[in-house]
């Protein structure tokens, strides 16, 4: 069951059979591990930066990629405004868009 | 003058777009939207237009007829008006609805989906 | 079953007008009218897609001849309305009953009885006959008819909610892209009409020789096309309108804007296939689709409300199967072309499998929660357990993680856009990078975490429905060949190099 694309392939049987490989070289790995961690012992109180967690404290979906977030800022800011909600804009960019086809099918 | 009908409707067509872009009021972008239908439906009952020729009823048709016009052009005219009447009418109604929710019509304010 | 194209069409059609009065009678009567309208037309729609399949000629129906094989009168001259099924078709076909039938069985426990289900499930049932006629017909005012039927139904489904703010908001802006796109395509239908005085999609392809005004009819049904599939930059509507309306109808709505892709596909490969599908077309949709993309990528990173953050993932999908099929325009005739092709139109059920799970479980959300604001979900992991793993297995499927059915159309998309242009290439994966972190994101912030309160999980219903498309996502990943080779491929070879027999079907000879 296997597609080709004229340069590869893609095969699921064997993406699967591999993944089940590494998955049991991980689980042999976690087998060597230390026996010494106990449920419901104070072993499982989650720490942060070595201290103890103050109440309702977590990370957040906003928290992660943050960074990320944070990083391509300058280009959501534009696009956020390029998303204005105001309908004359929705009919000025479609009226772009049909010139731009017009124009392509004219010229192309 | 053969192509003024032609000429009119797409002039229409721009007035309607116009209405779209540069007005705010959810009623007036619905004229607008209706102006742009009516250009095209004009346009589109022009195509059909023959000139000296008669309904395409042949029981009813004088001795010495010269053409008959092909009512295709005609009945697309008509569900074409008919679809705009249904539109028009959604578009009136939730603007109502828009109105009772936000107390404005004017579409630089009702801009809550955005981003 | 010789009438079963028709049927398909006409069978929802009735059953969304009777709607409204058996449930005058008795409520019973309609769930019941409803179920058997939806088994009626999935019968139908499935015997027009099996004829199809198995004939491996376009099936042709005409309405109001003797016989529904009679395409042309005497004088071999194409007057009266013909539907015509190709393979491109039959699939498309199934795209739809697939959408419509989970759609239905989702919302029967979905809607609210008094928040207006008999209206809900009528609208639905339009909003399918609608999208399967335009999909069926080969009469180009039809095609305007059927579009316009899809965007009342699916805009009144939009603003469904009308005691929100928000939903009756969307469905105005929709309605006013919708209108102006279905009034571009009617110009060109006209502009069409007055040079060759036929509406018949397969006598104007024969007549159609790149004129000037066949330049600009193909350049305005472009416009009024590409904005109904979505693409950058007249894609604002389409965040709105998933993001607001009801879960069962934004899937079927994603299968309305597929709908547009194929009518896409036919316009420049059938309709103008033989005069005019030049490159440059092609790279218009492949750079425009690639936009997409990137555009509603990048805004699925910073959404908040849940629906608008899933709503961005349908347009990025999309964008997807744009790429795909401009690039199998720039390349039509050689081997990536193909492959471009069967990469897109595979996309296109896999991208309703996953995107049509993500909004029905963010229908279940509302459903169980009131709120789909990312901010104030959190650890509903702990008693929704099958809508978090569906939720899951959706967003993986959507961002294209092997070896669910993303990848496998995803796979095909990247090989063959990487030999037209490899910067498209590029983009497009890391946009998919992109969507991962997105749907890591969703899935994080709505499932995840400590319990903050307690719902309760959604009926049976809704999970068989969601289940469906489960399945879907996980057989379609497993066993891609299997339906590459059997529907996948003949409406490739249906758009390639069937225009001929197309034309044939419908003319004669």
């Amino acid at each position: 069951m296997r597609i080709g694309s004229g340069e590869g392939f893609w095969s699921p049987i064997v993406w699967v059979i591999l993944a089940l490989g590494v998955l049991a070289i991980g689980f042999a790995v976690w087998l060597q591990g230390r026996r010494t961690y106990k449920r419901g012992t104070e072993q499982e109180e989650p720490f942060l930066s070595g201290e103890r967690l103050p109440e309702g404290a977590g990370v957040g979906a906003t928290h992660l990629y943050w960074g990320f977030a944070e990083a391509l800022k300058p280009l959501l800011v534009r696009l956020g405004a390029f998303h204005s909600g105001f309908l004359g804009d929705y009919v000025g960019w479609l009226l772009v868009l049909l010139v731009i086809s017009i124009l392509v099918v004219m010229l192309g | 003058m053969g192509n003024m009908p032609f000429v009119v409707s797409m002039i229409l067509v721009g007035l309607g777009f116009l209405a779209l872009i540069t007005r705010r009021n959810l009623i007036k972008l619905t004229i607008g939207i209706s102006v742009i239908e009516m250009g095209v439906n004009l346009f589109l009952v022009s195509l059909g237009y023959v000139k000296g020729g008669i309904a395409p009823i042949y029981t009813y048709a004088p001795p010495g007829f010269k053409e008959m016009v092909f009512p295709t052009p005609q009945a697309l005219t008509l569900t074409a008006i008919v679809i705009g009447l249904a539109t028009t009418a959604l578009m009136l109604a939730f603007a109502v609805v828009i109105y009772r929710h936000r107390g404005t019509l004017d579409a630089g304010k009702i801009r809550e989906l955005k981003g | 079953m010789v009438h079963a194209p028709v049927l398909a069409i006409a069978v929802p059609l009735l059953g969304a007008f009777a709607l409204p009065l058996l449930a005058r009678l008795n409520r019973r009567a309609r769930d019941l009218w409803a179920a058997g309208i939806a088994v009626a037309t999935l019968v139908f729609g499935i015997a027009v897609a099996v004829q199809v399949f198995a004939s491996g000629r376009p099936l042709v129906y005409t309405l109001g001849a003797p016989s529904p094989t009679a395409s042309v009168t005497e004088g071999g001259f194409p007057i009266r309305i013909v539907l015509v099924v190709d393979a491109l078709g039959a699939y498309m076909g199934i795209i739809a009953l697939l959408a419509g039938a989970v759609g239905l069985f989702y919302s029967f426990q979905y809607l609210v009885e008094e928040e207006g289900k008999t209206l809900g499930t009528s609208l639905l049932l339009l909003l399918w006959a609608g999208i399967l006629g335009l999909v069926y017909t080969g009469d180009l005012f039809n095609f305007f008819v059927f579009l316009e039927i899809t965007s009342i139904a699916a805009c009144a489904l939009i603003g469904y909610r009308v005691w929100e703010p928000r939903p009756p908001e969307a469905a105005f802006k929709t309605m006013v892209m919708y209108t102006l796109g279905g009034l571009l395509v009617l110009v060109s239908v006209g502009i069409l009409y007055g040079e060759y005085d036929a509406l018949n999609i397969a006598y104007l392809s024969k007549l159609i020789t790149g004129t000037l005004l066949d330049k600009l009819a193909l350049g305005l049904l472009l416009g009024g096309l590409l904005m109904k599939a979505g693409a950058v930059p007249a894609h604002m509507w389409a965040p709105d309108a998933y993001g607001e309306a009801p879960a069962m109808a934004a899937i079927v709505l994603v299968a309305n804007t597929q709908a547009a892709i194929y009518a896409l596909l036919r316009v420049v490969f059938t309709l103008f296939g033989g005069a005019l599908a030049s490159p440059g077309i092609g790279w218009l949709i492949a750079s425009l689709g690639t936009v997409t993309v990137l555009v509603a990528v990048l805004m699925a990173v910073v959404q908040r409300h849940l629906g608008r953050l899933v709503a961005y993932g349908a347009v990025s999908q999309l964008g997807y199967m744009l790429l795909a099929v401009g690039v199998g325009v720039v390349a039509a005739g050689k081997g990536f072309g193909e492959v471009a092709l069967k990469g897109g139109i595979f996309h296109m059920i896999n991208d309703l499998a996953s995107v049509g799970l993500l909004f029905l479980v963010v229908g279940a959300i509302r459903r169980a929660v009131g709120s789909v604001d990312l901010l104030s979900l959190g650890g509903l992991g702990h008693t929704l357990r099958w809508e978090s793993g569906f939720f899951l297995l959706g967003a993986l499927a959507l961002a294209g993680i092997p070896p669910l059915n993303g990848f496998a159309s995803k796979f095909l998309i990247y090989e063959s856009t990487f030999k037209a242009s490899p910067i498209l290439a590029a983009v497009a994966v890391l946009s998919s990078i992109l969507l991962l972190g997105v749907g890591v994101r969703a899935f994080h912030g709505i499932f995840l975490g400590p319990k903050t309160r307690d719902v309760a999980s959604s009926p049976r219903g809704m999970l068989v429905a969601m289940g469906v498309l489960a399945v879907i996502i996980v057989v379609f990943g497993l066993f891609p060949g299997f339906f590459i080779e059997r529907m996948v491929s003949p409406a490739v070879q249906a758009i390639l190099g069937g225009r001929a027999s197309y034309l044939a079907a419908v003319l004669g000879g």
